[in-house]
């Protein structure tokens, strides 16, 4: 913890949900900052528990903010068309801005 | 919950709509980061899957849709499985999936995404099979959408696939399927407009490909069939019969490219119709062709009636009420009269089949068109022949997607049994049958393609003419060529001069010659004309130039008209932007050799593939290695009675042909070595060969200095001076060495500014036209000038323009259009046309900087005042 600023990083595969995360996430009461410099692979249901940590994080009024997210990784973000990850990513959303097929 | 109301109802097949897609998305997404060796595996687990329930799926599908053979969809399920793993397993569909060395690009694979397939009563479980292991390989997610009276074992296939898949590693959710209720059809609805939906693999019957088409998102569609097999008479008829009778009873006919109607050449029809008789087919007579038409055609829409799709003959027979006591495999029907209007001329998915005969190859084509666009245009179509001929006329006429060739229609449309189509349960039938492809429909149209293409590798050549002799004297050279007939083209001054004689009492001992001497300054097409015609008679194996450079590339333009008289000029003279794309085709090989020998010391046409003539107010240029002399003599002593003025002009061509392409954007290190040099001789020579004019030493460096800049220019080209030049040499009849020395103070100030524009071409990656002047100031050693505030090469550029202006006034050449004397009025007045001329020609497209039509006009405005030393 540096300024009361929470910091976790992942580990290889994220395939499942991270307890040590989860319990970050009630313990504290500062921002929390997913470093995913070391993260090879996120499995679908990977996906489901950073969608709903945001939603948990949103309930909670936590800030949670993904960094060193490498582009295979912010690719999947990217393609999942989950608005809540690309704001933790601080970009927009994919899907959200496109208004369809443009020349 | 159960909805009670519409509105529940609609509301709870949205958020089914919802769950369904959003699995598949987050899958696809996942599937993005998989490596090729992932997916194969997990298509090899999913293979071996399909393969092991082949018979379990295939009997389920029977029993659900009583439509077809249990043994066919077997084969079917192996084919969709099998078949399609041998077509795929190499096939690279992750990363860079193709290399194109040759174009210096690669193909990466991109993923569709989400993709919603769609599964046909006919084929449930093959359809099901094939698509779920394609979009494994491709790495999408894929929602089936059954067809309601097939749903239970469509979905089951996909279930047991999407389970070996997982049990390989592929990702949670990327298979998954509409469940079988009387709301199938209403989900599949929302889904076809859902907006996760990325594409829409449709297979099916013609309402739901067209709701698919209809939903404006991307989709992949196949077409109504309706195919024609022509029987030709030098085919093979026992097999013929055989692989007809194997096809059309595939499946008792489910399969859209089986045959509907067969065109069979009269000559072997009697053969053909006994063995199908003697095989167990059913031929109808006239009477029971109408009694089938009764039960198989629905007499409101004119289609087949879907309740006998894909059932046995004899219930078909039976249904007609015709009685047989035996199995019949078939059912063949003679179509009399008119064959556009008969019924029976349908898609008919079932062991019922039409046939007419025919007295041509001709009429059997025409008649194999009237099925083919009479409801199946873009689908299949085949023909039994022996005759490579008549396969190729029916090809080339027939629009099908595939056109199957002495084989069963239906199984070799599938692909991968019979020939080497891709395997597929989906068939393309094109624009004719309103699809966006012909193709046997497989992974290759389920991958966005990602080009990659690295820069070109542009050619960079260096061509000029093979045999120079330079040194004064060398005319001697010519007593060695090997000619006997030698046709002599020059001027009539060089025959004043004493030219002509020192050329004839050099020619070889023996070597008969004829002088044509009437090339003017700038020649027109009839003066080569009557050159040409002048050599017919003369018959010569060598043309001798002997000239300025009008003469010599006169001589350029003869010799090719005189070698190939039936060449265009105007084709010739066709403009074109990269010498390495032109339209323009010149012949590869002259028949008679050329020699040149220049007697001005200017264009370098003499080693150059070049030659211009003047044709009205313009000028045209052509422009071929093939144009390029055989031998250039270089010397002086045809120099050395040269006026004043001609020799300034001639060198001021020259300085500007040096000074244009070495900032060329063709240029190159072979290009900037020669131009570099000739500007150097040019800035020694000429003022000295002016104050002493007899100095056959500098007459000797100039002469040398104008072929160095001529093989400059004859690789490099030249620049917007030329352009300018060309436009105003041509309009006010002024020397083409004198009209470019006019411009060459602004072109070098306006090429050496950060262009407004830059040139998009290969091979020119960096402007650099600034430190070219630059350099070229330093290597003829002139002193950087102080220039404030300006760029770092500021300085030596405006010393080159100095040096250029004190050249041209130190030799008296005019340095500006009102120093030629043109009335400022005149000038104007010709300004649009000048502009016009100095755009379209061809020596901008080689400019550093990229020449606009409203620069042209203030270049030419710009350069008409006197000029003033800079």
């Amino acid at each position: 913890m540096i300024n009361n600023e929470m910091r976790v990083r992942i580990l290889g595969q994220l395939d499942r949900g991270v307890d040590e995360i989860d319990k970050m996430l009630i313990s504290g009461d500062g921002p929390l900052e997913i470093d995913f410099s070391a993260c090879t692979f996120v499995a679908v249901d990977g996906l489901e528990w950073l969608e709903e940590l945001m939603l948990r994080a949103d309930s909670a009024k936590r800030s949670v903010h993904f960094v060193n997210v490498p582009p295979v990784i912010y690719k999947v973000f990217k393609i999942s068309h989950i608005e809540s990850l690309m704001r933790a990513c601080g970009g927009v959303s994919s899907n959200k801005s496109s208004k369809g097929p443009v020349c | 919950m159960a909805a009670t109301t519409k509105e529940e109802l609609e509301l709870m097949l949205t958020e089914r709509a919802q769950s369904l897609t959003r699995q598949a998305r987050l899958a696809a997404a996942v599937f993005s980061q998989y490596s090729q060796e992932q997916v194969d595996a997990i298509v090899k687990a999913m293979t071996t899957c399909a393969i092991d329930n082949a018979p379990r799926l295939a009997k389920m599908a029977h029993e659900e849709t009583r439509m077809g053979v249990t043994e066919d969809k077997v084969l079917k399920n192996l084919v969709a499985s099998e078949f399609l793993y041998a077509q795929i397993k190499d096939k690279r569909t992750v990363g860079v999936i193709k290399e194109l060395p040759e174009l210096n690009m690669v193909e990466v694979a991109e993923p569709i995404g989400v993709i919603l397939g769609l599964a046909p009563v006919t084929n449930p479980t093959s359809t099901v099979i094939f698509k779920s292991i394609c979009c494994a390989k491709t790495r999408n997610s894929i929602i089936f959408s059954p067809h309601l009276m097939a749903a239970e074992s469509s979905n089951l296939a996909a279930k047991l696939l999407y389970e070996a898949a997982v049990a390989a590693g592929a990702p949670k959710g990327f298979i998954s399927w509409v469940d079988k209720s009387s709301r199938l059809r209403r989900l599949s609805e929302i889904l076809f407009s859902h907006p996760e939906v990325d594409l829409i693999f449709a297979t099916g019957g013609t309402q739901m490909v067209k709701a698919a088409y209809s939903s404006g998102k991307p989709a992949l569609g196949v077409g109504a069939g309706n195919t024609p097999v022509y029987v030709h008479k030098s085919c093979n008829v026992p097999s013929a019969a055989m692989e007809i009778i194997i096809s059309k009873t595939f499946d008792n006919g489910t399969e859209c490219p089986s045959e509907q109607t067969l065109i069979i050449d009269r000559e072997v029809a009697d053969e053909l119709i006994e063995e199908f008789r003697r095989c167990g087919c059913y031929i109808c007579n006239e009477e029971e062709v109408e009694k089938v038409a009764d039960a198989v055609i629905d007499a409101r829409t004119g289609g087949m009636n879907y309740r006998l799709v894909g059932q046995p003959a004899n219930l078909i027979l039976e249904q007609s009420g015709i009685k047989v006591d035996r199995h019949i495999k078939m059912i063949l029907c003679p179509l009399k009269g008119e064959l556009r209007q008969h019924r029976l001329a349908v898609e008919k998915l079932m062991p019922v089949l039409g046939y007419v005969l025919v007295d041509s190859v001709e009429e059997g084509i025409n008649r194999s068109l009237d099925i083919n666009y009479g409801g199946g245009t873009g689908h299949t179509a085949g023909i039994f022949s022996e005759d490579d001929a008549v396969i190729e006329r029916f090809a080339d006429a027939i629009n099908a997607g595939r056109i199957i060739v002495n084989s069963p229609s239906s199984i070799g449309g599938l692909g991968g049994v019979y020939n080497h189509l891709n395997t597929t349960l989906s068939f393309g039938c094109g624009t004719g049958g309103g699809n966006i492809t012909t193709d046997n429909v497989g992974i290759k149209n389920l991958i966005n393609y990602k080009r990659v293409p690295r820069r070109k590798n542009y050619l960079i050549s260096f061509q000029t003419t093979k045999n120079i002799y330079s040194n004064p004297g060398s005319i001697e050279h010519l007593k060695s060529l090997k000619c006997k007939n030698a046709f002599i083209i020059t001027s009539r001054s060089a025959s004043r001069r004493g030219h002509l004689s020192m050329v004839t009492e050099n020619l070889p001992a023996g070597c008969h010659s004829d002088a044509f001497t009437d090339i003017g300054t700038e020649p027109d097409f009839s003066t080569i004309q009557k050159a040409v015609q002048a050599m017919r008679f003369s018959k010569p194996d060598a043309i001798i130039a002997l000239g300025g450079g009008s003469v010599l590339d006169a001589a350029k333009i003869i010799r090719l008209f005189y070698d190939y008289p039936e060449l265009d000029v105007k084709e010739l003279a066709v403009n074109f932007l990269d010498f390495h794309h032109r339209m323009v085709e010149f012949p590869q090989v002259m028949k008679t050799q050329l020699v040149a020998i220049p007697t001005t010391s200017g264009t370098g046409s003499e080693v150059t593939p070049f030659a211009v003539l003047k044709d009205g107010y313009r000028k045209v240029s052509m422009i071929d290695e093939c144009m390029l002399p055989d031998v250039a003599i270089i010397d002086a002593q045809f120099t050395k009675s040269l006026p004043r003025d001609i020799t300034s002009d001639t060198a001021f061509d020259a300085l500007t042909h040096a000074l244009e392409s070495l900032v060329s954007t063709f240029s190159s290190d072979y290009t900037d070595g020669l131009a570099l040099e000739a500007l150097r001789l040019i800035f020694e020579a000429l003022p000295a060969t002016l104050k002493n004019p007899s100095s056959i030493l500098f007459r000797h460096k100039l002469h040398n200095a104008a072929t160095l800049a001529g093989m400059a220019i004859g690789n490099a080209s030249v620049g917007v001076n030329h352009a300018l030049a060309h436009a105003l040499g041509a309009r006010f009849n002024i020397p083409h060495g004198r009209a470019n020395a006019v411009f060459l103070m602004s072109t070098i100030e306006y090429n050496s500014q950060i262009p407004s524009k830059f040139v998009s071409i290969p091979c020119y990656p960096l402007w650099v036209a600034d430190r070219k002047y630059a350099r070229a100031a330093q290597f003829v050693g002139l002193k950087e000038e102080a220039v404030a505030d300006a760029g770092p090469y500021a300085g030596y550029i405006l010393a080159l323009r100095r040096a250029v202006y004190d050249l041209g006034r130190l030799a008296g050449q005019p340095l500006s259009v009102g120093e030629l004397g043109i009335p400022l009025e005149e000038y104007m007045a010709a300004l649009p046309e000048l502009v016009e001329t100095a755009f379209n020609d061809m020596s901008v497209r080689s400019n550093p900087r990229y020449t606009l039509a409203p620069e042209v006009v203030e270049l030419f405005k710009g350069a008409y005042a006197p000029r003033e030393r800079p």
